[in-house]
């Protein structure tokens, strides 16, 4: 019960965390002091307080879908295993649930973003929409070559991996970690896919899809794509935190792990360029082959010779 | 079984009476008697679904026909409440959607007559277990549907895509004959029954026969390479026949699948893979040219395809339980390929039924044309959205639950040991997460481009109101049971176990008690996630109540004055993704570029061709004519020729005759 607590506080108040972290870091190598890491929170709050502009065009799916897809968001972090393993909700082919909720929200998501009739937004919506059919599969071969290792139906199923296969595991750990990460990288819309700070509508994915979200709806898709980004870093952490331990030692890894991948990230951030829009996929298609390598790592364990 | 007898007659009659009726009241007449008709068969079919017993009766005719063998046991059963429930939807609606052709058509009458045969026909399909008979209403069945699709057959494209569908039906109607005569020339009956026991004892033979059969009946289903006619003949038909085409009649071909499995002992491992892969194409083919059309009932036609493939995934991983003698991957399979089937029957007639409404009000199924119609057409445009978000498989609708069991079927599928199995279920998975993240592309875009955002044509500016209540209501209902079976597919489960069962033959062993406490889970978890929802809708309201909302333009990138030719198109939305898939596709551009300084007309439109059209049917097509035309002298013209023809036919038969 206490962890399950801790594992929605750890929702919930994290996100504002993760993305305030990001920035000081990208301030760090930028060379200037940078904002507090609260100020994602502030701005949360300073938006909530707003009044919402809508655009005439819009319907009814303007105002609900941003509330819709953070519901998503929220519910599909009730899905993973935040720390010591345990997910709140936790049952057999939970992944499953995982996957397609978060898709109910991107559903939501990409038809607000129609539902304005800006050309622009249409762009951001169709690109989005793109890269997720790659991505998906390939987190469905991850996942279902874990399942078939381990015997574990739920994302519980990383943590005997190593128990089950020893060297191959520690290989199939590392590769898993890479594939999540980059999944993180195009579900949360950062550099190299996609770069948060961008001012050109023209090159922009996710940013452009909310350019006419105003107020407590903005406030929400930031919240929930921060929230959507720590989901992925638990799944990393998850992967790398062993098993067995006592709940504060594993928060401090778990806490350690994700100041890790917000290090990553800031300074991916600040060394890299953003790819051009034609080899976005390319990128994308580099976790799809990880989880290849998974699939014939795994099979190569159980079958080979 | 007396009342099955009195439902079908029912309906039959309600074909004939209507005939004498005038034209405005024809839809009424029938509807009243297909309701009485399907409350009539729903009490021997709901009876038999859940107590799982079998029925029989022999009806002894004067003497060319004989006698003819009913049987109805729980797969039945549950067929008979698919197609009796969902035709009477349909008929429900044509009410509505056929006023406008009252005073233009004069196919009305026929058109009713047919409607009714076709169901009586559909039901016949699923009871009758002889050989024969079975041939003789599944050909009745092709005829009276052929003769719906071609209402408007003033249209050439109506004409030519409904001779389309009629060849096909006889390409597999050619199948089903030949692998019944096989069938008949070894066990020496025309019963179903006494094919069991050759089928079990020869598994050579049992697996040719089933191909055989398989193919036949796919073609009528419209798994890949056989499913050109699907595209063709729904765009053509009326919505209400499209949507009872789609959503019921195709599934008589997977009820002929499932019928010759249940005569089968053990499917052999190679037929339970070659169905599998057959399956995971289908599903990957259809809705990957769902993607590219732009015409709206084309685009759900592939989208029957791609949902037919995901049932045959469910079939294919249940056979390969039974060949590995795993009974719990075989009901998670068969369960999940036969809830798939209703939940496919539900939302592919909803959004048959909801493109037809927007087709009667903007009288256009080009996409590009279309646009905010959620204001004009608000209760439509909710209802296409459920259907969309139910058929993209996403919580908490109906095709959740389908697509989830057949997850677990695959993911359970591991502890076969064996690597081929593992990589061969691994992508199986794969392909079943893509066609949904393609499903949800296609039908993102679908929804944005018909309701959303400004008009993009004077067809979709000029609609002023929604379509009557007739026709909103029998959608209504489909879109509430999308949402019934998602929010309690514990007990949607039980519509599934026995025709399960069935298939699986030995229900002692079978254990269904980890779906089921997985769909009770699943059921918590999807109130929890409304609940979710709600709260923060209501967290929503509650803070922009008190404050000033402004309404605006939409950003334009420092551009004021935008205007509805600005929009995202339907072909630019899923240009990144189609971009990716080049070789894919046969593109045919019809590009005209502004020109001069002050440009005066200037368009742009794609029109992406099925590649195994292409490539395939077209040069069969073009070598069977070249062929062919090798013999047109045998067609003289001449009558006297033709009486010569029958003379040698007469003088070859007798010394046939003769000689054996």
């Amino acid at each position: 019960m206490t962890i399950k607590l801790i594992n929605i506080i750890i929702l919930i108040i994290f996100p504002f965390l993760f993305v305030g972290l990001i920035n000081k870091v990208k301030a760090f190598w930028a060379g200037r002091k940078g904002a507090s890491i609260l100020q994602p929170f502030y701005d949360f709050v300073r938006l909530v307080k707003k009044g919402i502009i809508v655009n005439k065009a819009t319907s009814i799916i303007f105002q609900i879908a941003p509330a819709v897809t953070f519901a998503s968001i929220l519910f599909a972090g009730l899905l993973v295993p935040i720390i010591n393993f345990k997910s709140i909700i936790s049952f057999d082919g939970n992944f499953i649930l995982f996957a397609y909720i978060l898709g109910l929200g991107k559903f939501f998501s990409l038809i607000g973003a129609m539902d304005t009739g800006s050309s622009f937004e249409g762009m951001g919506a169709s690109r989005e929409a793109s890269f997720s059919t790659i991505v998906e599969p390939a987190f469905f071969i991850l996942l279902a070559s874990v399942v078939a290792l381990t015997g574990n139906y739920t994302f519980e199923s990383f943590s005997a991996v190593l128990q089950r296969a020893g060297a191959y595991g520690v290989l199939i750990i590392i590769l898993a970690v890479i594939a999540i990460f980059i999944m993180l990288l195009v579900e949360g819309c950062r550099v190299p896919i996609d770069d948060p700070n961008t001012h050109l509508e023209l090159t922009m994915i996710h940013e452009v899809m909310v350019l006419d979200n105003s107020g407590i709806d903005l406030g929400l898709i930031l919240y929930g794509s921060a929230m959507k980004m720590l989901i992925f870093a638990s799944l990393i952490a998850n992967i790398l935190i062993p098993s067995n331990l006592s709940i504060l030692t594993s928060l401090l890894i778990y806490s350690g792990i994700i100041l890790l991948i917000v290090v990553i990230i800031g300074t991916i951030e600040s060394s890299v360029a953003r790819l051009r829009m034609s080899h976005v996929f390319e990128f994308i298609f580099v976790m799809s082959s990880l989880a290849l390598v998974v699939l014939a790592l795994v099979a190569t364990k159980l079958y080979g010779n | 079984m007396n009342y099955f007898l009195a439902g079908i007659i029912l309906i039959f009659l309600g074909g004939l009476i209507s005939l004498a009726f005038n034209e405005n009241y024809k839809a009424k007449i029938i509807s009243i008697f297909s309701f009485l008709g399907t409350v009539f068969l729903s009490i021997p079919a709901i009876n038999i679904l859940f107590t799982g017993k079998i029925i029989e009766k022999v009806f002894y005719l004067p003497e060319p026909i004989g006698e003819i063998p009913v049987v109805i046991d729980s797969l039945s059963a549950f067929f008979i409440l698919v197609i009796s429930f969902m035709s009477l939807l349909g008929i429900i609606y044509s009410q509505g959607y056929i006023k406008p052709y009252l005073a233009k058509n004069k196919n009305i009458s026929s058109h009713f007559l047919f409607l009714s045969v076709l169901i009586c026909s559909m039901l016949g399909v699923v009871t009758v277990q002889n050989i024969i008979f079975f041939l003789i209403v599944w050909e009745i069945m092709s005829l009276s549907s052929f003769f719906l699709v071609i209402f408007e057959d003033n249209k050439k494209e109506v004409l030519s895509a409904g001779i389309n569908y009629l060849i096909y039906m006889h390409i597999s109607v050619i199948f089903i004959i030949l692998g019944f005569i096989l069938l008949y020339i070894k066990s020496g009956s025309l019963e179903f029954n006494s094919f069991k026991a050759i089928l079990e004892s020869n598994k050579v033979f049992a697996d040719t026969i089933f191909v055989i059969l398989f193919t036949g009946f796919a073609i009528k289903a419209g798994f890949v390479p056989f499913h050109n006619w699907l595209p063709k003949a729904h765009p053509a038909a009326p919505s209400h026949v499209s949507g009872i085409m789609s959503g019921v009649m195709i599934k008589t071909g997977i009820y002929g699948i499932l019928r010759i499995l249940s005569l089968m002992a053990v499917p052999s491992i190679a037929i339970s893979y070659f169905v599998l892969i057959i399956s995971v194409i289908s599903a990957l083919y259809g809705v990957l040219y769902a993607l590219a059309q732009h015409d709206l009932k084309k685009l759900l036609a592939y989208h029957s395809i791609e949902n037919i493939g995901i049932i045959g995934i469910g079939i294919g991983i249940g056979m390969l339980g039974l060949s590995y003698h795993n009974t719990l991957i075989a009901l998670l399979g068969f369960s999940g390929g036969i809830l798939h089937i209703l939940n496919h029957s539900i939302f592919k007639e909803l959004l048959f039924l909801a493109s037809g409404a927007v087709y009667k009000q903007t009288h256009t199924k080009d996409i590009e044309k279309l646009g905010g119609l959620i204001k004009t057409m608000p209760a439509t445009a909710i209802l296409f959205l459920i259907g969309s978000v139910a058929i993209s498989g996403l919580p908490p609708f109906n095709g959740f639950i389908s697509e989830f069991l057949i997850y677990m079927g695959l993911l359970k599928g591991f502890v076969i040991k064996d690597v081929n199995a593992l990589i061969i279920l691994v992508l199986s998975i794969a392909s079943l997460a893509m066609v949904g993240t393609m499903a949800l592309l296609c039908f993102t875009k679908a929804f944005s481009i018909v309701f959303l955002g400004m008009p993009r044509s004077i067809d979709a500016e000029s609609v002023e109101h929604d379509v009557s209540k007739i026709m909103i209501f029998p959608m209504g209902i489909l879109a509430f049971l999308t949402l019934l079976i998602g929010l309690f597919p514990q007990f949607a489960l039980n519509f599934v176990l026995n025709p399960a069962n069935i298939l699986i033959k030995n229900n002692l062993i079978v254990n269904n008690l980890l779906s089921i406490s997985l769909m009770r889970i699943i059921s918590a978890c999807c109130f929890l996630f409304l609940a979710i929802v709600a709260a923060i809708l209501f967290i929503r309201n509650l803070s922009t109540k008190n404050k000033k909302s402004e309404v605006k333009n939409a950003w334009g990138c420092g551009y004021k004055n935008l205007n509805n030719r600005m929009q995202y198109s339907a072909s630019s939305y899923v240009s990144p993704f189609l971009s990716m898939l080049k070789p894919l596709f046969i593109k045919h551009f019809d590009i005209k570029k502004p020109k001069e300084l002050f440009p005066k007309e200037a368009h742009f439109k794609l029109n992406i061709q099925d590649i195994e059209e292409f490539y395939i049917l077209n040069p069969t097509i073009k070598a069977n004519k070249i062929f062919l035309s090798k013999f047109q002298w045998i067609q003289g013209g001449n009558t006297q020729r033709y009486i010569l023809y029958g003379l040698i036919f007469l003088v070859l038969a007798l010394i046939g005759a003769v000689l054996l």
